[in-house]
């Protein structure tokens, strides 16, 4: 179909235009229809950007606790450095058990003067005054101290 | 028709590949802790003015009661009691442990006069 073009066009391209063209139909005759992925890579990218930001990497204490009811428990701030207080007084830091003392210290650690706040996963059953040390020695880093609860069932 | 310039295709499949490892990464690693709890504040450095108004004191010993001025009271009272000790302006309240008492009294007792409009609430530990 190409026959009339080649008396009219010099050898040379006529040459590097059909072995383009034999090219080509080449590819195309290897991947038919390639997808266009371009649409994909931008949705990706744009998941890939929101998890990167709203990633926080919080330590976990590594237990689970039965929080205490209240009905002015108030949503916390989610960057924040998590205790845990078991029902058999153990506390609890990146599922690991620490002393008391060891406390305010972890708080500095985790905050990097940032001045992060601090949250203690408190078990119902566990002893109250280890509660108020706890919440003591992490106000000496912290000015934000707040003790998790779970809204009583309605 | 004119010669189009050579185009070489970049080939972006490792690029999508290490792409998706880093979001099903992101994805995995996003933990969406949804805490909701009470925040006992105080101020430590009190003025003067409200320092010379004594907190309304509970007491919880070991034995798992709430005592308030010497009395067994039950936790629906700690709210009334709040709210009538302050009514002509918000007052600080003040919840002593002792060794023994349980976390979950001491935090309801605390929710229940944040609930009445404390001022303050302040945890403080008992030595026996």
């Amino acid at each position: 179909m190409h026959q009339p073009l080649r008396k009219y066009i010099p050898a040379t391209i006529t040459q590097s235009y059909f072995q383009m063209r034999a090219r080509n139909r080449l590819i195309e005759s290897t991947d038919t229809d390639a997808i266009n992925v371009s649409p994909l890579i931008d949705v990706v990218f744009i998941l890939l950007i929101f998890f990167i930001v709203s990633a926080t990497f919080v330590t976990l204490p590594g237990i689970e606790v039965n929080r205490p009811q209240a009905v002015t428990g108030k949503a916390l701030e989610k960057n924040a450095v998590i205790f845990a207080l078991s029902g058999d007084n153990e506390i609890k830091y990146a599922g690991s058990t620490v002393q008391l003392e060891e406390v305010p210290g972890l708080v500095e650690q985790a905050s990097k003067d940032k001045g992060k706040p601090v949250v203690i996963q408190v078990d119902q059953w566990a002893d109250a005054s280890i509660l108020a040390k706890i919440v003591a020695l992490a106000r000496k880093k912290s000015s934000d101290v707040s003790i998790a609860t779970r809204k009583p069932r309605a | 028709m004119s010669p189009e310039p050579e185009r070489t295709e970049i080939n972006v499949s490792p690029l999508i590949d290490l792409v998706f490892i880093l979001l099903i990464f992101f994805i995995v690693a996003t933990s969406f802790v949804n805490e909701v709890g009470i925040t006992p504040k105080h101020k430590d450095t009190a003025s003067s003015s409200s320092n010379l108004e004594e907190p309304i004191s509970f007491d919880l010993p070991s034995s798992g009661q709430l005592l308030q001025d010497g009395m067994v009271i039950g936790l629906e009272q700690v709210a009334p009691l709040v709210r009538s000790n302050s009514s002509d302006k918000p007052r600080s309240v003040l919840v002593r442990v002792s060794p023994g008492a349980r976390a979950g009294l001491a935090t309801q007792v605390m929710d229940q006069a944040m609930l009445a409009g404390a001022q303050a609430v302040k945890l403080s530990p008992l030595t026996p």
